[in-house]
């Protein structure tokens, strides 16, 4: 059974449908990649799968599961954990407490109003775990915003990375990077236990054709091609409307 | 039959008058994302002002005519001189500063016209009764309905029709879409405020006749114009129309048929509404109010240097009655009492990011527990403290549960609406509170074994309950639990993508809040001996944001400095001024403008800079 199955999935702002009775499937272990021009109904695509946003028709189904219109919190309590194509973490928090965060309420006890989550060693040493993913080691103490955005960046994905998730959608994970960083992140993604399937959208081809087992191209919401990396360099029709024209 | 029409008719003028409030409120939310809570103040100023106005000129016309123009300078300059500056900062500080001139518009009109109920009498030209069909009316009612449906099309051409309109529906959609097309947008706000004001203004006189003029019409007219634009829909004018007729009948037959529930029905349909469209009936947009900007620094939890500093202080806390006369330490007890209260509104907060407007409602629910039981069942009152913080974290996840549907502005005036409600009944319910006169607490329960008239033992017994609940606080937020609130008010949709049920998160804050603000109230009975419904008026609740954001929210060592200060302020200065709600507001606007992280915070970034290198 597919990891993930999308069903003819519809989703409109007004008039402008970005999501056009789109269907798509993401296997076990599978590194997806969505490319498309913007405003191609990326962003969107992963907030209907992550929750952010609701579809007006269709299904969405993790392990068969039907888990359309359900709210964020429960799609990732069932294992989908997402990052967001603008940093969107706690910025007056620690980088630790930004971490501890997640990990609390997936293998602790978030409902605890007694014991210190500060003092929880366990806790301390898996931060670490995750920093270190992410090439972030010794930064636990420090403020988020005092971060750069690249090294936010990096904060994201262990953010997302942090509940273990079966799905990881990361939403230009690379976006703002430098190219030492861009190359760590491909490093790390590419490193990640194939237990983990991967649904990202990306613009940097380098990137996209260094990850993806299979690419999805987007085109005002619906699929204009999808297949192996090598069918879709060689599809004519992407070609044309965007290998040629970005960058 | 024909007291069915006359009903229906008194439920379209109240209708009418709302809607002259609730479009104002409306449009001004629509266009600038400010919900002015010194809306009502207007209506009470254009009515105060139109009626001197009457008694210069003795025409009601020219009254009518003339009391909205200083009331629109009043509001004007608000916006320009106050409002402004706070654009860049968030709406929530904007909504603050127009609940800290409610507090002097209050104050100068009770100076200016007195407290008593003043009339103003219906004019000449419509004193006369219309006998059309099945019953006689009043031709004044019948001129406030089409006044107010011909102001409702001319308002409706205005904005469908003219530039200036276009102009104003471009900005509810998108603000800086208005600024490409040319518009200039301070001064299209200053014109919108300006109007909006107008219009309140306009209402408060011609509702003069109907109403009565006093000091609280500003509240009165405020929450159910609230209740409407939640019912409506924030920011549509057809929202506001709708809602304002719907409101003004429902409440109207309510009071006539169903005098018992009367009070509840609007709530009820509110409710209603909330469960099944959040964004009320018309309503296109979320209110989008980031959390208080007064917020800092969260503590860590304890090192050694702050154990110290903690131990010190409760010594100082342990000798001080010592040193002092009786008066005085009973004062401080006071401000023990508060300070818990001032702590369990900035759990909500300072730490959740929720701006309640309502939390005298739980203290008030846990003060009359304690009362109430004793009065009734000769209740110890220690057991009634118990039952007092249960009755209010009751109360709280009831009132909690419609509340956290929503957000930001919507909160605020849901928790300002649902406390108006509880303090409502407490006025209503005269029998069993007293209603205004109060309710003395029957008897005064002994503290382990000593008598709490000895002003040392009260001392100690408040003393003990504030340290246990600073310090039950204090783990709480330390806690997992008390992180996941700080993660709420930081990022609450992140805080949902990694899989928090925020919702279920920020009720468990409110009732928590509730809980402790109870356990104040019933204290504060215990304290005083004596309870009533001034305790959960809407001031109260201003009082208690005040202390808060004054000693510094988000922080639990700044709500008791804030409670401090407040209460050793009032004591001070109540014994020779008579204006003490102008300095509550004045004070208010200072805080907002000058010291957002308040004073705590201001200490807490001067050691900040002071260690840095
Ligand atoms: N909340 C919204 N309301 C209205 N329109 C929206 C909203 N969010 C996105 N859109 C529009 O929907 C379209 C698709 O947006 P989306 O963010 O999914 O594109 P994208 O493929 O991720 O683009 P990009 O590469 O720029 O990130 C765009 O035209 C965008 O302007
Ligand atoms: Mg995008």
């Amino acid at each position: 059974m597919n990891l993930l199955e999308i069903d003819h999935l519809t989703c409109a702002f007004g008039k402008l449908v970005v999501t056009d009775n789109l269907s798509l499937s993401i296997g076990e272990g599978e590194r997806h990649v969505i490319i498309g021009p913007n405003g191609a109904g990326k962003t969107s695509l992963i907030n209907q799968i992550g929750g952010q946003l609701k579809p007006s028709a269709g299904r969405i189904l993790l392990h068969g599961r039907d888990v359309t219109g359900q709210s964020p919190s429960r799609i990732s309590r069932l294992g989908v954990a997402r990052t967001f194509q603008r940093n969107n973490l706690f910025q007056n928090l620690s980088v630790a407490e930004n971490l501890q965060l997640a990990l609390t309420v997936r293998f602790g006890n978030p409902l605890d109003f007694f014991s210190v989550a500060a003092r929880d060693q366990a806790l301390a040493a898996r931060v670490r775990q995750l920093l270190q993913l992410v090439h972030l080691d010794g930064w636990d103490g420090r403020i988020v915003r005092t971060l750069s955005y690249g090294e936010q960046r990096q904060l994201e994905v262990a953010v997302a990375l942090a509940s273990e998730p079966k799905l990881l959608l990361l939403d230009e994970p690379t976006s703002g990077m430098s190219p030492t960083e861009t190359a760590r992140m491909i490093e790390l993604i590419a490193a990640l236990p194939r237990t983990l399937s991967v649904l990202m959208i990306e613009h940097d081809m380098t990137v996209v054709f260094s990850i993806a087992d299979r690419i999805t191209v987007l085109y005002y919401g619906q699929i204009l091609a999808s297949g192996l990396p090598d069918d879709i360099r060689a599809d004519p029709r992407v070609r044309e409307v965007y290998l040629g024209m970005v960058h | 039959m024909e007291l069915l029409v006359a009903q229906l008719l008194n439920g379209l003028v109240y209708g009418v008058l709302l809607f002259l409030m609730a479009a104002g409120l409306s449009l001004i939310f629509g266009l600038m994302n400010v919900v002015s809570l010194a809306h009502g103040s207007f209506f009470m100023l254009g009515a105060f002002v139109g009626l001197s106005i009457f008694h210069l000129t003795g025409s009601f016309w020219l009254a009518l005519l003339l009391s909205p123009l200083p009331v629109v300078a009043i509001g004007v300059v608000m916006e320009v001189l106050f409002l402004r500056p706070l654009y860049a900062r968030g709406h929530m500080d904007q909504v603050l500063l127009t609940f800290g001139f409610t507090f002097i518009f209050y104050d100068l009109v009770q100076t200016v016209w007195g407290k008593v109920v003043l009339t103003l009498p219906t004019p000449e030209a419509l004193q006369s009764t219309l006998h059309i069909g099945v019953g006689v009316f009043s031709a004044y009612r019948l001129f406030l309905i089409g006044f107010g449906f011909a102001v409702a099309l001319l308002l409706w051409l205005l904005l469908e029709r003219s530039r200036i309109g276009a102009m104003v529906r471009a900005g509810v959609d998108n603000a800086e879409m208005a600024a490409g097309l040319g518009g200039n947008i301070p001064a299209l706000f200053t014109g919108v405020f300006g109007f909006g004001v107008a219009l309140a203004a306009l209402g408060g006189i011609a509702a003069g006749p109907v109403l009565g003029l006093y000091p609280g019409m500003d509240t009165d007219i405020l929450i159910p114009a609230f209740i409407v634009t939640v019912i409506g829909g924030m920011g549509s004018l057809r929202g506001a129309f709708v809602g304002s007729l719907l409101i003004g009948i429902a409440d109207t037959f309510g009071k006539a048929y169903f005098q018992s529930i009367a009070l509840f029905l609007i709530y009820l349909a509110m409710t209603l509404v909330l469960l099944i469209r959040p964004q009320g009936l018309f309503g296109v947009k979320f209110s989008d109010v980031s959390p208080p900007s007064a917020v800092t620094r969260t503590e860590s939890a304890s090192t050694r240097v702050t154990f110290i500093a903690g131990l010190v202080a409760l010594v100082a806390l342990v000798l001080l009655p010592f040193v002092l006369p009786e008066y005085q330490r009973a004062l401080i007890a006071e401000i023990f009492i508060f300070a818990i209260f001032a702590m369990s509104l900035d759990l909500i907060l300072g730490f959740t990011g929720l701006m309640s407007l309502g939390h005298a409602a739980f203290f008030g629910l846990g003060a009359y527990t304690v009362a109430v039981l004793g009065a009734q069942f000769g209740l110890n009152a220690w057991l009634g403290l118990g039952a007092g913080v249960l009755f209010a974290a009751g109360g709280a996840a009831l009132i909690g549960f419609f509340c956290v549907r929503t957000g930001g502005t919507s909160f605020l005036m849901l928790t300002l609406a649902f406390s108006q409600l509880v303090f409502s009944v407490a006025l209503k319910w005269r029998d069993v509170t007293g209603g205004s006169d109060g309710m003395a607490l029957a008897e005064q329960p002994g503290f382990l074994g000593l008598s709490l008239s000895n002003s040392l033992v009260m001392y100690f017994m408040t003393l003990l309950f504030f340290v246990a609940a600073y310090l039950a606080l204090r783990r709480l937020i330390n806690a997992p639990l008390g992180r996941a609130f700080v993660g709420i008010r930081e990022n609450e949709a992140r805080m949902a993508a990694i899989g928090y049920p925020t919702r279920t998160y920020k009720l468990i804050a409110f009732i928590v809040a509730g809980a402790f603000a109870g356990l104040a109230g019933g204290l504060y009975v215990i304290y005083n001996g004596f309870i009533s419904s001034d305790a959960v008026y809407w001031t109260a609740s201003g009082d208690i944001l005040i202390m808060t954001m004054l000693g510094g929210a988000g922080t639990l060592i700044g709500p008791p400095i804030g409670a401090a200060v407040f209460l050793l302020l009032k004591n001070v200065v109540s014994s020779y001024s008579d204006h003490w709600l102008s300095i509550i507001g004045a004070a208010f606007v200072f805080c907002v403008l000058f010291i957002p992280g308040g004073i705590w915070g201001a200490v807490q970034k001067l050691r900040w800079q002071g260690s840095a290198p």
